[in-house]
């Protein structure tokens, strides 16, 4: 059983985003980190390969300053890390994500893959499916937790009443929501191994996979509209004025 | 420019987006075709004006959820240039999936169509707009609420195809939500708190708040982390929900980033808190500056009386 | 927002790609636990047990120390621990350096085999606390003429006295002691529950409220013969350990620096007085530059003396100067920062009233201010100026 995890290193959720010239300033962007449902995949990744051995790959498609999150990944207990590396991701298309990184999970043998169920920049959650069907696998998302019964692997994902218990055989893809399982922490030991730990490098051509037309062409990013300046109030003698400008002025209630 | 518009659905009915979709294509010249996923809903799509036809796909796979297995099936039956579905968590994976069988790109969460095809979508969750152009074939979905629905009147031809497809994902076992409340993601009007309501037992003014008005509870990061008893399922905010409703009402919440980034776009926002510098107050279009202990009691015999 | 640290001089790429790792550990744990609960910690007066095992869990404990399960980090990577944690906290970095440098250096530097295999384990781990007893309530500056005296009875030794202002002591499982045999100093571990051993906690301190800082007594206190350090003789022992643990607070009071700045900078760009933000302001800017100047040449005061460290290279004094520098200028930098912060720089919803507060312990205690001034004058002149003796 090969467990691979696909990473995708993003702005941190706390970090501004600017515009300058049309497009967003990544040179702006002060902090870098792993996207946060793909901490959650890694962890029940982590956890899998704890229950049920086997070894965990952590791959990305990337710029190479990618390289320091799979390290980090590493810190915590990937086994190897594969990075594939491509400086400007903001080109490629889905297919050409897709095919990246079922390619290589096809490179590390893989046969389960867990992923976030979107990345926090494109916000988008097409990977994980496109990948399964890529590798001929089937897929489950909104997943917060994912056990080995053996045979199957059994995941708690969201349904539209609450949450369901599904089981899937591999090869299978798992898309992670944030989940109630807690995130570990590195420690100095990890962090010394991770050391050890040499990501390969290889690049979308050595994958057999062409990048040189996408689909998409990016026109120009802009900062979110403007609202208008709001009205404020003091103190709570200002409800009922409020409550009045909701129904007469928003007609929101 | 032919369209195939994959349906949402909502239990075994069409849920209203569904006409968002429509309206989208119809704005930017295409002519929808809706497939309606087991058959749901298919007699209401029929009525949504300007859907050219609707095809009720009909097979055994359409019992569970299997995003696969649904693409495949549906994507048997799909034709045309476009592929446009709902950016809700089965839209996206349904579509992708079936983008991928087709080897076609797909964008996931639309805002804004132009013919071309241009599309505008919120990236960085909304700290940024990005605007691209997609070559056709192509698949698209698109936010709910961003796009203007078509009317009813419409009374299009339904047809039935038998189209099943294997199933790879076995349910188990369904564990129902723990509290019958709305889900924010669902709810027209949110009303949440922050760590400033200072104590997990103070959401009960907020649940008494949301019962007058139909509203779901939320809850900022700080208060979710802080709080046991604060469900991550509440959280609004850029690793939690984001939310679109008609109404927002933050509660102690001071406005960090994270949070404003999950609900900015919301419709109308009022923010109650008792530091008038809180950031919340930047995105708010009605503020009040005043503790949530002497605002909500008067909150709640406002909206009492309306 | 994401925590920007001033980096000025971009020390940041001197780091090795493992220091940066422990750094952003150590930091990413202080954004997550620390700062969202420090102010509860000060206002019940606690160091939260939930930080003691985290910090065990993490692996800086005894950062630079190698062997015995010891993490065998550089000092490079010590300094940068101890330099975000007292970005949270003095109270979290005076932990940290109270169980690493005072209580597990002396173990492991002048120790027998068999206490270092027997405590450092636990230490590193956090299993078990320790602290350290030198300063007495009537010897703070002078601990040479410390009245703390162990006898030899045969089979046990019999210390008797009290030590003052002892962080950790209260909740530590043991105590690194020094005392006087036959008028030498010499360095005892003293396990809670030994008998004749008590450490009353002291309260109403406006300072390190997060921190627990507790009296020693020792009254007919009967210790095993295998206690005793039994590698050191004379002040040399204390003096090393306070080398260390002074070293790690010239990096400390850069990371409380560094907080009070951010929080100055973020401020003084949101409030708006007389139509403009503050910062647009020429005295404000004035003060900003001021903190940026300071807080970078403490910086590469730091870096400097840890690649010392490193190497093997350093003297004492070099270590006085960094430390009596940096805490200085972290001190006026905090003062000045809720100066900019006008009114709301006393509430605690902002970190600066409380790293001042801080930071006039941490002025004083390992080698006041003064006393580091006068370490500096020996140095220069090689005249002694601590006593009136010659």
């Amino acid at each position: 059983m090969g467990i691979a995890v696909l990473l995708k290193q993003v702005p941190d959720t706390t970090a501004k985003i600017s515009v300058s010239g049309g497009r967003v300033d990544e040179s702006a962007v002060n902090k870098w980190s792993m996207s946060p449902y793909d901490e959650y995949a890694l962890e029940s990744a982590l956890q899998l390969k704890e229950s049920g051995g086997g070894d965990l790959v952590a791959i990305t498609c990337g710029p190479s300053r990618a390289a320091k999150m799979l390290t980090d990944a590493a810190a915590v207990g990937a086994d190897s890390l594969l990075h594939i590396l491509v400086e400007d991701i903001s080109g490629l298309d889905s297919t050409q994500v897709q095919s990246i990184l079922a390619a290589a999970v096809a490179h590390s043998g893989s046969d389960i893959v867990f992923c976030g169920k979107q990345a926090a920049d494109t916000n988008a959650g097409s990977t994980g499916p496109g990948v399964a069907h890529l590798m001929d696998a089937s897929c489950v998302t909104m997943v917060s937790e994912v056990v080995s019964d053996g045979s199957s692997l059994t995941a708690m994902r969201a349904s539209s009443d609450g949450n369901e218990r599904v089981a899937v055989s591999a090869p299978c893809v798992f898309a992670f929501d944030k989940g109630i399982i807690e995130l570990r922490r590195p420690n100095v030991r990890g962090i010394m191994m991770a050391k050890k730990k040499v990501a390969e490098t290889l690049s979308p051509a050595d994958l057999g996979v062409d990048i040189s037309v996408s689909s998409v062409s990016i026109i120009g990013h802009n900062p979110p509209p403007q609202k208008p300046p709001g009205q404020k109030f003091e103190g709570a003698d200002s409800v009922a004025a409020v409550v009045g400008k909701l129904r007469d002025e928003a007609n929101v209630i | 420019m032919d369209v195939t518009v994959i349906a949402e659905t909502s239990g075994d009915r069409l849920h209203p987006v569904t006409a968002q979709l429509v309206g989208a294509v119809v704005s930017i010249g295409g002519t929808p075709t809706v497939l309606c996923a087991g058959g749901m809903g298919a007699a209401e799509a029929a009525s949504i004006s300007g859907v050219a036809k609707v095809i009720s796909v009909v097979g055994d796979c359409f019992g569970t959820f299997d995003g696969g297995a649904w693409a495949e099936a549906l994507n048997a039956v799909t034709g045309g240039d476009v592929i446009i579905a709902a950016a809700s968590s089965t839209g996206r994976e349904i579509a992708a999936t079936m983008a991928a069988m087709r080897g076609i790109p797909i964008i996931q969460d639309a805002t804004n169509l132009a013919p071309g095809i241009s599309v505008t979508r919120p990236i960085y969750s909304g700290k940024a707009i990005e605007t691209s152009t997609v070559t056709t074939p192509c698949a698209i979905t698109l936010r709910a609420n961003a796009f203007d629905a078509a009317g009813g009147g419409g009374s299009a031809e339904v047809s039935t195809v038998n189209q099943s497809a294997d199933v790879a994902v076995a349910v188990r076992e369904a564990i129902a939500k723990a509290s019958e409340r709305l889900d924010v993601a669902e709810a027209n009007i949110i009303i949440s708190g922050g760590r400033g309501m200072g104590d997990p037992a103070n959401f009960s003014y907020l649940n008494e708040i949301a019962d007058i008005i139909g509203a779901a509870v939320g809850a900022s990061r700080a208060a979710v982390d802080t709080w046991e008893e604060i469900p991550h399922d509440m959280q609004v905010g850029q690793t939690g929900k984001t939310v679109t409703p008609s109404l927002y009402i933050a509660v102690g919440i001071s406005g960090a980033i994270q949070h404003l980034a999950g609900m900015r776009t919301s419709k109308y926002i009022v923010a109650i808190n008792k530091d008038p510098d809180a950031p919340i107050f930047g995105v708010a279009d009605y503020g009040i500056v005043a503790t949530w202990e002497d605002a909500l009691p008067a909150l709640k015999v406002e909206l009492g009386k309306l | 927002m994401a925590y920007e640290a001033l980096d000025f001089y971009d020390i940041d790429s001197l780091l090795t790609d493992e220091e940066r790792m422990v750094r952003d550990m150590v930091r990413d744990w202080v954004d997550e636990k620390v700062i969202p609960n420090i102010e509860k910690a000060c206002r019940d007066g606690v160091f939260p047990d939930e930080w003691r095992v985290d910090l065990g869990e993490m692996g800086i404990l005894g950062a630079p120390l190698d062997g015995y399960g010891c993490p065998g980090l550089s000092y490079i990577a010590y300094g940068l621990i101890c330099q975000e944690l007292e970005r949270g906290d003095s109270g979290v970095r005076s932990f940290a350096s109270v169980q690493g440098s005072l209580a597990m250096y002396p173990i492991w530097d002048f120790g027998s085999e068999e206490q270092k295999n027997y405590y450092l384990p636990k230490m590193t781990t956090g299993e078990w606390i320790g602290c350290f007893g030198l300063t007495e309530p009537d010897y703070g500056s002078n601990p040479g003429d410390m009245i703390t005296r162990a006898e030899d009875k045969g089979d046990h030794y019999l210390l008797n006295g009290a030590k003052m202002w002892i962080t950790n002591g209260t909740t530590a499982d043991l105590a690194v002691v020094w005392a006087k045999l036959d008028g030498v100093i010499r360095g005892f571990i003293v396990e809670k529950g030994d008998p004749g051993f008590t450490a009353p906690e002291m309260t109403g301190k406006h300072s390190l409220k997060a921190s627990v800082t507790s009296e020693l007594v020792f009254q007919d206190c009967i210790i095993p013969k295998d206690r005793m350090l039994p590698h050191v003789k004379g002040l040399k022992g204390p003096f090393s350990c306070l080398n260390n643990a002074r070293y790690g607070i010239s990096w400390g009071a850069v990371g409380a620096a560094q907080s009070c700045f951010s929080s100055a900078r973020e401020y003084a760009l949101s409030r708006i007085q007389f139509d403009h933000p503050i910062a647009s302001f020429q005295l404000v800017q004035n003060k900003l530059a001021w903190m940026l100047r300071e807080i970078t040449k403490a910086q590469l005061l730091a870096y400097h003396l840890g690649k010392k460290k490193d190497d093997g290279t350093w003297i004492a004094e070099q270590i006085s100067l960094a430390k009596m520098n940096n805490v200085d200028i972290a001190l006026e930098i905090a003062r000045m920062a809720r100066d900019i912060h006008g009114a709301n720089g006393i509430l605690d919803e902002y970190p600066v009233m409380r790293h001042m507060a801080n930071l006039e312990s941490v002025k004083t205690y390992e080698g006041t201010h003064d006393i580091h001034n006068l370490i500096l004058g020996r140095h220069i002149t090689g005249i002694q100026a601590f006593t009136r003796e010659p």
